[in-house]
């Protein structure tokens, strides 16, 4: 009762001197806001990087697996991270004949095998770089959350020589995204485009394709450029139930460590999984960016010091006069480090909010994803400010209350 | 007001206070006896540099001596932790100071509650007990107005009211109209008088030896020693209004036998 009395009346003693020094309260808690503002920019950004993944699982009803060839990993994260990168772009092991014995385990809704195919893509003049040409089955579109915006996609009756293209692709090659109908030129073979895919601005995926910049060809297409065999780098599986698919990762399991002589050559990856790779050099990322802010931080945390050194500086009188009138030295910490604590909390307050402010202003210009709002991030915030408040207040609170009464009531003001 | 028979509130036996180390070692209070009963009216004369500031900052708790003992309501102070001198300064001690040291941030009212902060009164009741000591001091129309808009004795009976906010027992003045001019001093000092008249005990260090006759005993330092201890005649208790009082200063009679206490001087 009497402590919470206390705690009133140093908050109001607070605002009041806070309030007494305008300018240079304001410039101390932007300090604090800046730096809050910015570890919160970072934490926001990763947390809505790393759920990009996920999100994509979840809008096909969280019940995808993706078989990919390799050994089941037992990396640590930054190696598994590039390798399994690395992976779907070399060798595959996988083949059109596990692709169809697994077409044949029952509770499958959807199967698409991506084989990616090296070499440029050109249209008249144009050549554009970092194009991925991918030969698969009209199931694609079942197993990802691609949409044609523009013509059909890929199926059995359609020729070899067709092909769907990625909305960006389209601008490249042609200049425009009505492109249906056009024709480019790929390992000396002339295609048609019949379809454009909608935007989906969404280059992290767990396909590792950016479609935007892809051309879809059937798998017959791209088994020409292969001698005729299918180097698939990923199967996608989709259950017709979320509840079956375990079942089913234990069914293909089986099939494919049959077809592979015994060997388990192959991963078998679902839900979490899936975003790993991609999250955990999110996670690495974000956690050096917010090493980095932490120091502008600290930077604030001094200038809150600093300030509250000279303004006990300033009020050595009156903490003789308190003393003189019955303050206990506890009383004065409280008087000085609530202060602070005011000035952290508010700085952390409107760091929150710029924070935010800007982690949406950075996505909308420079990214494909939105930031995430979530109580872990608002308290870390929070904690922070406190932190900084009480560990860069302290010390001058503490020296405000060590001062000697006598000598403090003798100073001239 | 006699002389009872309970113990003096305030006895102090053999205090020694110096400042400075090695060849800079000066010894401001040298082996002081004094006692002081409830409800006496101290003035404390001497020359610059003769330690009546040092033994008033003893006296109030602001300041430990070197040696010797303090023994406040019978109750020896020196051992005391920090947070229990500072809630017996808070409870029992009322400071006037020469400068007022009135909080500038704060305005009347709350430098006169103030006191009461830090005995843990809640806002409402702090500022209603504010202002009721603020009324008695004729003052209640200045509640809100900031220290620099007031006059040195306005600025002085704020003080005295804060100082007397939290009902201590005793008030230590340091010159408390050293920077007033006569007439705001006798307002002052009648104030003082009045508050002594009602029970408390007053301990004021002046250099004006007019202000001695206010009190009731006149103890004169010289060189870190009292030099004499004079009992002075108890003014007339009067029942007329203070301003009435202030020209009857004439007419206090002498009572009852004046005592002139030689201290012997100590060797050194």
């Amino acid at each position: 009762m009497r402590l919470r009395l206390l705690i009133l009346y140093h908050l109001g003693c607070a605002y009041e001197s806070l309030r007494a020094n305008r300018s240079r309260t304001i410039l101390t808690v932007s300090g604090i806001a800046i730096g809050v503002a910015s570890i919160i920019l970072i934490l926001a950004l990763s947390a809505g990087a790393s759920r990009i993944i996920s999100d994509q699982v979840n809008n096909l009803g969280g019940a995808v697996a993706v078989v990919r060839p390799g050994m089941p990993d037992h990396q640590p994260q930054i190696n598994n991270l590039t390798a399994t990168l690395a992976g779907s772009k070399t060798a595959s092991n996988l083949t059109e004949f596990d692709l169809d014995d697994i077409k044949e385990i029952s509770g499958i809704s959807a199967v698409a095998p991506l084989m990616l195919i090296g070499g440029d893509v050109t249209a008249g003049e144009n050549t554009p770089k970092e194009v991925s040409i991918i030969a698969t089955t009209p199931e694609l579109l079942d197993v990802t959350d691609l949409t044609v915006r523009e013509g059909q996609f890929i199926d059995e009756i359609t020729s070899n020589n067709t092909a769907v293209i990625g909305a960006q692709l389209a601008v490249d090659l042609f200049g425009t995204e009505q492109a249906a109908g056009r024709t480019f030129h790929t390992h000396g073979k002339t295609f048609t485009v019949i379809g454009i895919l909608s935007r989906a601005n969404n280059p992290i995926n767990y396909n590792n394709v950016d479609f935007d910049h892809a051309a879809i060809i059937r798998l017959d297409s791209g088994k020409l450029f292969n001698q005729n065999i299918a180097s698939i780098q990923q199967i996608n599986i989709r259950a017709t139930d979320n509840q079956e698919l375990s079942d089913i990762i234990k069914k293909v399991n089986k099939k494919l460590v049959q077809n592979h002589y015994g060997e388990r050559d192959f991963t078998i990856l679902v839900g979490n999984d899936l975003a790993r790779p991609a999250n955990e050099l999110f996670y690495a990322i974000g956690a050096t960016l917010t090493v980095v802010a932490g120091v502008s931080l600290i930077v604030g945390g001094i200038g809150i010091m600093n300030i509250m050194l000279v303004s006990v500086a300033e009020r050595t009188r009156e903490i003789g006069i308190r003393k003189a009138l019955g303050a206990s030295n506890g009383h004065i910490v409280w008087q000085f480090l609530l202060e602070s604590l005011v000035m952290s909390l508010v700085g952390g307050l409107l760091g929150y909010g710029l924070g935010y402010l800007s982690a949406f202003a950075v996505a909308r210009t420079f990214l494909t994803f939105n930031p995430v709002f979530n109580w872990e991030i608002a308290g870390t915030a929070f904690g922070i400010a406190l932190v900084v408040g009480l560990l860069f207040g302290l010390y001058p609170a503490i020296r405000a209350a060590r001062k000697d009464p006598i000598a403090s009531l003798r100073q001239y003001n | 007001m006699s002389k009872t028979t309970t113990p003096p509130v305030i006895a102090l036996k053999n205090v020694v206070k110096s400042y400075g180390i090695g060849d800079a070692e000066h010894t401001v209070l040298d082996g002081v006896n004094l006692k002081i009963e409830r409800g006496e009216f101290i003035a404390i004369m001497g020359p610059s540099g003769c330690g009546k500031t040092t033994l008033l900052n003893i006296l109030g708790l602001l300041d430990h001596a070197d040696d010797g003992d303090y023994l406040l309501d019978n109750r020896s102070v020196d051992t005391l932790s920090s947070g229990r001198r500072a809630r017996i300064r808070s409870e029992q001690i009322g400071f006037v100071f020469q400068s007022f040291n009135l909080i500038a941030r704060l305005n009347v009212i709350d430098n006169v509650a103030l006191p009461l902060t830090y005995k843990g009164v809640s806002k409402t009741k702090r500022l209603l007990e504010a202002s009721k000591m603020l009324s008695t001091f004729h003052l209640s129309e200045r509640e809100y107005y900031m220290p620099w808009q007031l006059s040195g004795g306005q600025s002085q009976r704020v003080a005295i009211a804060r100082a007397l906010v939290n009902n201590p027992s005793i008030i230590l003045a340091d010159e408390p109209t050293g920077n007033l001019d006569s007439r705001s001093s006798h307002v002052i000092m009648e104030e003082l008088s009045d508050i002594h008249q009602r029970g408390n005990t007053i301990i004021m260090v002046t250099h004006n030896p007019n202000l001695t006759s206010y009190a009731s005993r006149v103890i004169t330092m010289l060189d870190g020693k009292i030099a004499t201890d004079t009992k002075a005649p108890r003014r007339k208790k009067s029942k007329i209004a203070p301003k009435r009082r202030l020209d009857s200063q004439s007419q206090t009679k002498k009572r009852k036998n004046v005592k002139t206490t030689k201290k012997k001087k100590g060797a050194k």
